[in-house]
């Protein structure tokens, strides 16, 4: 089966800094790939290449079998992404604010679906309620909406719990197992240890722009007694290093 | 306050050098001091067919509108003034995390603007006038007082739109009823003849007799407005919680014929709800053509053969292209760049709502004709103003793509939109002003429009999202 997410030597650097540096990785279909490291690792830079929100200083890319540097409108049309600042528009409602993402996706129930959210995510109370007065783990519940209102095969989501309570971010955790379980692929920027060791079934680990580990997340706790020793171990920093 | 003042001015110069290039962004007030020195050794030549007192006036009205504009750019309404805080100033918006009230951030804020522009503006303006000196014959005795006096107008126009827009902050309603009673008590003073009418303008009141009450006069006339504003400026807004019917999607419905029917939708609603719509239309479009007629209105008295309308309408078509700027300037792209949409879809619906806003040119136009009784040039002004509003956009879009206010500080894109606007657009109003009907051939400049939107489509294709 051919991954739904290839890149090869993927490198972007801005001048002198080397945000992403030579990277290649695949993720398979049906899983939940956790993208790991610490802050300015370039794990945001990695979505943003992958989504083709900026073009790669060199190596290639492919996303459910289209190029995203040659095509990557077509590829947003596939995906879905929640971005690492929640940045909904600030004077539409969030019911509007659906009604726009669906019409640029051109769902044709999406006032259904928009519903299903609201519920689902319990915010049914602000759907009418400009962007700019929400709060924000509310904006975090749009965002997520946003990203799969148009039920995608593959959504590419950064820190996508940060904001959320420990109710809701139990709700979204179900919500992904599931979402994988019906043959989705969830790709999941993250440096929340803990969340990626209950719910990623792969991870990778980024540090310093290039990729120190990837592999099965059951193989590393079958080595260790978590995953956050691991990765400190991976970025240097552990007991050992 | 001076580490503050000193950060901000740091801030600014690299906002605007990152976007493009230190060098670049340098060489620009070197370019408007060029200008000015190619302009004044004409001065003797101009001198013969505008008199001393009109020239002063139109020379220091330029720079009121100036300042109207600086002080408009981003000041007005509240989620306007936000994104300006947020994204344009963050050591502004940082601050507030310090010990320091926001009265005394916005000082600094207010303070920095003023030094900053003087800099960028004014001082190359008055270097060029005094190398020029030599040759156009000014005298160099009167350099000191033309400093003095355009930098006042400079700082009397930032100042009015700095209080206007505190008002605006605070209250619709004060607003216009400050303005109308401004209104009201200006035109009593006029009928009743109790004061010089140049007094409502004090720098050049000043410019023309220099005494010490009228640099008084004209030194309170701004320190009131912006003492006012600091006073009464405010960053806190009710923050109450306002529920909304959903107006996006009936409106998007009316707009589905057009490929960018949504965005577009998106953009209105959100320039009527920022109340960037009513705060541009006003500061940024009424207010500098208001000032833009009445330099014109002058102008035609000592120039006989001058179509006042023609002109007007001409100018007026530049103004309307900044429309362009009002529909990208705060709008954030970020919010756009995980949807299925490319730049060249965000330019094409950018470019949409721009058109929806141009009866605006059209009502300026209208204006113009009702105030001067020419009708029989209306019809001919007004696709005049529609044709070089829509090719000064296209060239605007072509050079810029989405980030045509930032990036007009850069002199290249400068040197080339003067190049490209502006022979167009003089030869334009010369040819019509010979017969008003000529104006109907300004319709050819959609053709070069046409292409240069098309070319900006490649053009911005692959430009990243910089300012997100």
């Amino acid at each position: 089966m051919a991954p739904v997410i290839s890149a090869s030597s993927l490198s972007k650097h801005y001048g002198d800094l080397k945000a992403v540096d030579q990277v290649s990785l695949d993720v398979e279909e049906g899983s939940l790939f956790g993208l790991l490291g610490p802050n300015g690792s370039g794990k945001t830079t990695m979505i943003r290449l992958l989504t083709g929100q900026v073009r790669p200083t060199s190596g290639s890319a492919t996303v459910l079998d289209t190029d995203v540097v040659t095509s990557p409108v077509k590829v947003r049309e596939r995906i879905g992404i929640i971005p690492e600042q929640e940045t909904p528009p600030s004077f539409l409602t969030s019911e509007e604010y659906l009604a726009f993402v669906g019409r640029v996706r051109k769902i044709s129930a999406v006032k259904e679906e928009a519903d299903w959210w609201f519920e689902f995510l319990e915010f049914s109370d602000k759907r009418d309620v400009l962007c700019k007065d929400l709060s924000r783990g509310t904006r975090q519940k749009l965002m997520f909406a946003q990203a799969f209102l148009h039920r995608p095969v593959l959504a590419l989501i950064d820190e996508p719990l940060i904001n959320f309570d420990p109710v809701m971010q139990k709700t979204v955790k179900d919500y992904l197992a599931e979402y994988v379980r019906d043959g989705g692929t969830i790709f999941l920027s993250t440096h929340i240890l803990e969340i990626a060791e209950e719910i990623c079934s792969d991870v990778a680990i980024i540090h310093r722009g290039r990729l120190v580990h990837a592999g099965p997340v059951a193989r590393i706790l079958g080595q260790r007694q978590h995953l956050s020793d691991f990765f400190l171990e991976a970025v240097g920093k552990g007991s050992h290093a | 306050m001076r580490e503050l003042f000193a950060v901000m001015m740091k801030e600014e110069w690299r906002l605007h050098a990152t976007m493009f290039g230190s060098i670049s962004f340098a060489l620009f007030p070197v370019l408007i001091g060029a200008i000015t020195f190619m302009g004044s050794l004409i001065l003797s030549f101009i001198g013969e067919i505008i008199p001393g007192p009109t020239l002063s006036f139109l020379v220091h009205a330029q720079f009121l509108l100036l300042g109207i504009m600086v002080g408009g750019f981003g000041l007005l309404g509240q989620e306007v003034m936000n994104r300006r805080f947020g994204q344009a100033s963050l050591v502004a918006y940082s601050s507030r995390t310090l010990p320091l009230s926001d009265r005394r951030i916005f000082t600094v804020f207010v303070v920095k603007d003023t030094v900053y522009y003087i800099i960028l503006w004014v001082l190359p303006v008055i270097a060029g006038i005094t190398l020029a000196a030599p040759w156009s014959g000014l005298p160099l005795s009167l350099i000191g007082t033309i400093a003095l006096t355009l930098s006042l107008s400079f700082l009397t126009g930032l100042a009015v739109v700095f209080f206007l827009s505190t008002l605006y902050t605070r209250s619709m309603l004060l607003l216009a009823g400050v303005v109308a009673a401004g209104a009201l008590f200006s035109i009593l003073l006029l009928i009743t003849g109790i004061v010089d009418p140049v007094c409502f303008f004090p720098p050049y009141a000043l410019s023309r007799s220099f005494t010490v009450p009228l640099l008084l006069y004209s030194l309170t006339a701004l320190m009131v407005p912006f003492a006012l504003s600091i006073r009464f400026m405010t960053t806190e807004f009710p923050g109450r919680e306002m529920h909304i019917p959903d107006r996006f999607s009936p409106l998007a419905g009316h707009l589905d014929r057009f490929r960018s029917g949504p965005t577009v939708a998106k953009d209105l609603l959100d320039l009527r709800r920022s109340g960037g719509l009513v705060g541009q239309t006003l500061f940024s479009f009424a207010l500098p053509l208001a000032l833009i007629w009445v330099t014109l209105a002058v102008l035609a008295r000592v120039l006989p053969d001058t179509r006042l309308l023609i002109t007007f309408a001409g100018v007026a078509g530049i103004i309307g292209a900044t429309i362009y700027t009002w529909v990208t300037e705060f709008d954030a792209i970020a919010g756009y760049t995980f949807l299925p949409l490319g730049t060249p879809d965000l330019i094409r619906s950018k470019l949409a709502t721009f058109l929806l806003l141009q009866p605006l040119t059209l009502g300026a136009v209208g204006a113009g004709a009702v105030i001067s009784g020419d009708y029989g040039s209306l019809l001919p002004a007004a696709v005049l103003a529609l044709s070089v509003s829509i090719y000064a956009a296209s060239v605007m879009v072509w050079l810029t793509g989405l980030w045509p206010a930032v990036m007009v500080y850069d002199v290249k894109v400068l040197a080339a939109s003067m190049l490209l606007i502006g022979p167009v657009l003089l030869g334009l109003i010369g040819v019509a002003s010979m017969n008003s009907l000529f104006a109907f051939g300004s319709a050819v400049l959609l053709v070069p429009a046409s292409l240069f939107i098309r070319g900006s489509y490649r053009r911005w294709e692959s430009w990243e999202v910089a300012f997100t």
